[in-house]
């Protein structure tokens, strides 16, 4: 095809704003955030030039020379030389390059000339530039390099259609120059820098060297460190009640609604105690994974994650990883896909598995309603949110703690690197946070949530509603019913299986269930536990979990004593239930035998972690 | 290897930017062992001036206006000499 449009790159250090210029430009929705290697693949997005002219525009991982070795870098390199399948050779090359800190950036830019594509140097950050004191000159930058250069500032949207205008096709290529050897090139940039972005001093203590005095002390940044964890998770059971209450009201409102307007029937039953209780049981968590997709942004956002991260690394090199895992490993906390896909900014390539074995540990966010439902019922439901705040912290420190226990195992037997691999990170200046982008950000991960209730998790639960209701037997008595059932069967089958984890039949299917999707063993357990109730009328629905909480086995004793709900809690902190974690695991290590053995491996470890603590903690009970 | 340009008695009096002082500036004057490719990207190149901000397992420094947190033995490996304040 000879008309199709052209395709623009944007090329540049990590942390540059090519995100923010490609969302600038196409209006698109590219992930930000104030950390270097936020963006680990590329993305597409067109725009078009003040003259009508529409031109493809892809963003890339950001990289300090083009032969770097991690696998984001290697995204931008095989992309600049047209070696992705997907994606033609760019056309144009939009360098983007940081005005406060040339002599850093011009490197690239001269090594990208070296390519001989049309080129055109946004110089971003002219604010930064100018409170450094420095003084810019564009134009002479654009003689010395031969290409157009456009100052602007992305974040607010300045320089946008001057960038635009500058990219009149056909552009011409810039004079053919070599400078061949990587030395040459970087005292060619100095030289341009030295004329292109006066500095006024050397140095001047900004706000950021400033907080970062505290922030990174040894003792003050770890104190401030911890209690922005704890505040993390204490918020998320304090603050999301509210909102958790309105979405529980609404639920009650609808099965009036609906069982105003119904006869009693089978598809009366269907719609309250299977889809609204089902579904609903998950959707009222929504609040909480939103809380936390929340802080996570605010932590990006304000660039105090490459402070934790820089804080972490002596912590992680006892477990044989660095402070490169650790963003990783914390937005795990929030969706392991995208930590796995994070973890292609580690540069040693066996830090890199083994991160990617542990990081499903790190509690993600849709345990959050397995926890936020069997919690209470460990305490009882009486003890206050700090305490159950507390409990909450010990259940991702386990998780996360027996993660690091097995990177190290782990990372022993892989050996050393062969290229011995050094932490270094750039700590990006603090900035406040960008609300807009948490707030889209946070919708978008809702949405994403809200589908999932309308479509798997809603699917399992009209499935299992259906297997419990029929097949329909002759009798009256609501238990012999249930047995006739297919979820009867089934879990009169499982039982013994289950029974030494402390499960019955019932929790079992809701167990099994849930390896769709971790949220559905809530549906499961809300659809599963509403049979006894259901013929009642009058009684007020209880919440599911007290319903649950007041199950006994057939001799009376409580079915959900403190053992049985340990091992339930344990099982959720080890168990692998995400088939699209397997396969992203599969892709980004590029095996698939590592990803079925993570599976295989955290699938019995949990059965296991499950079993132990049952039985130790029955005998304690007992005795 | 780009062989160092400086002579061996100046090279002497030179400190590593891992044993210098907190707080002050410096110029590199010599990048050179395993990592120093890895360093030049990130900034440390010679003939920039650099003010090591913190010690530590990692230290941070700033180069040409961006604080950029290192490794020790990374900075073994970095040369600098004082600069006048
Ligand atoms: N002060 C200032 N900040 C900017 C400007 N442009 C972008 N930023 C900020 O820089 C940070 C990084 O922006 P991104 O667009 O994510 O950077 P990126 O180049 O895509 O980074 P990676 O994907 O990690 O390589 C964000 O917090 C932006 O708000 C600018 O012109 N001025
Ligand atoms: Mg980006």
């Amino acid at each position: 095809m000879t008309d199709r449009s052209e395709l623009v790159a944007l090329v540049g250090h990590p942390n540059v704003g090519k995100s923010t210029l490609f969302n600038a430009l196409t209006g698109g929705r590219a992930k930000v955030g104030n950390y270097p290697g936020i963006t680990v693949d590329f993305q597409q997005g067109s725009f078009r030039t003040p003259h009508g002219r529409r031109l493809e525009l892809v963003d890339l991982p950001g990289c300090l020379s083009l032969d770097g070795d991690s696998p984001d870098q290697e995204v931008t390199r095989r992309a600049i030389h047209g070696e992705i399948e997907q994606l033609p050779a760019p056309d144009l090359v939009i360098a983007v390059v940081d005005a406060s800190s040339l002599e850093r950036h011009l490197p690239l830019v001269i090594e990208l000339l070296e390519l001989g594509k049309p080129l055109v140097v946004a110089l971003n950050r002219v604010d930064l530039a100018e409170r450094d004191g420095l003084r810019l000159e564009p134009d002479k930058l654009s003689e010395e390099l031969g290409v157009p250069v456009v100052p602007l500032r992305a974040d607010a949207g300045k320089g946008i259609v001057e960038l635009k205008q500058s990219l009149r096709t056909p552009l011409p290529a810039p004079s053919q120059r070599d400078w061949s050897d990587t030395a040459a090139r970087r005292d060619t940039a100095h030289r341009i820098a030295a004329v292109a972005a006066r500095r006024a001093t050397a140095h001047h203590e900004t706000t950021s060297d400033r907080l970062d005095r505290v922030l990174l002390h040894p003792v003050l940044g770890w104190l401030v460190f911890l209690a922005i964890m704890f505040v993390l998770f204490w918020s998320i059971f304090s603050f999301a009640s509210v909102p958790m209450g309105w979405i529980e009201a609404g639920q009650e409102w609808l099965v009036g609604v609906v069982e105003g307007a119904m006869a009693e029937g089978d598809l009366r039953d269907l719609l309250t105690s299977g889809i609204i209780e089902g579904v609903g049981a998950v959707v009222i968590f929504l609040p909480q994974i939103l809380m936390l997709f929340f802080f996570i942004g605010l932590l990006e956002s304000t660039g105090y994650m490459a402070r934790a991260a820089y804080l972490m690394d002596g912590f992680m090199a006892r477990v044989g990883l660095s402070g490169k895992a650790f963003l990783p490993l914390l937005s795990s906390y929030a969706c392991a896909i995208p930590g796995v896909m994070a973890t292609r900014t580690i540069p040693s390539a066996k830090e890199r598995l083994v991160t990617i074995f542990v990081a499903p540990w790190m509690s993600c966010s849709a345990r959050l309603p397995v926890y936020l439902l069997l919690i209470p019922m460990l305490l009882g439901g009486r003890e206050s949110t700090a305490v159950q705040s507390l409990v909450m912290l010990g259940v991702y420190a386990l998780g996360t703690l027996t993660a690091f226990f097995v990177a190290r195992l782990l990372r022993g037997r892989l050996g050393p690197d062969e290229v011995e691999q050094h932490f270094m990170l750039e700590l990006p200046s603090y900035q406040a946070p960008q609300w807009g982008y948490i707030l889209r950000h946070v919708l978008d991960r809702g949405a994403a949530f809200l589908r999932k209730a309308g479509t798997v998790i809603l699917g399992i639960v009209i499935l299992l509603w259906a297997a419990q209701t029929y097949p329909k037997s002759d009798s009256d008595d609501p238990a012999e019913q249930l047995s006739h059932t297919v979820v009867g069967r089934v879990s009169d089958a499982i039982e013994p299986v289950v029974r030494p984890l402390g499960f019955d039949g019932r929790t079992g299917t809701a167990v099994i269930t849930s390896f769709a999707a971790r949220e559905v063993f809530v549906g499961s357990m809300a659809v599963l536990f509403s049979v006894d109730e259901s013929d009642d009328e009058a009684e007020t629905r209880d919440r599911i979990r007290e319903r649950i909480a007041a199950e006994t086995w057939p001799d009376g004793s409580p079915m959900f004593d403190i053992p049985a709900v340990l091992s339930l809690l344990v099982f959720y902190i080890y168990a692998l239930q995400c088939l699209p974690t397997t396969a992203v695991v599969a892709r980004e290590a590029g095996s698939w035998k590592w990803a079925i053995g993570q599976f295989v491996f955290m699938s019995l470890f949990a059965a296991l972690a499950s079993l132990v603590v049952y039985q130790v903690g029955s005998l304690i009970a007992g005795s | 290897m780009k062989p160092a340009r400086i002579p061996d008695l100046e090279l002497d009096s030179l400190t590593s930017l891992s044993k210098a002082r907190v707080g002050c500036d410096f110029q590199i004057r010599a990048v050179s062992g395993p990592g120093c490719d890895q360093l030049r990207k990130l900034g440390f190149c010679e003939s920039l001036q650099v003010r090591k901000l913190a010690h530590g397992r990692n230290l941070i420094c700033s180069v040409c206006g961006t604080r950029l947190a290192v490794s020790r033995q990374l900075a073994e490996q970095v040369l600098v000499s004082p600069v006048a304040a």
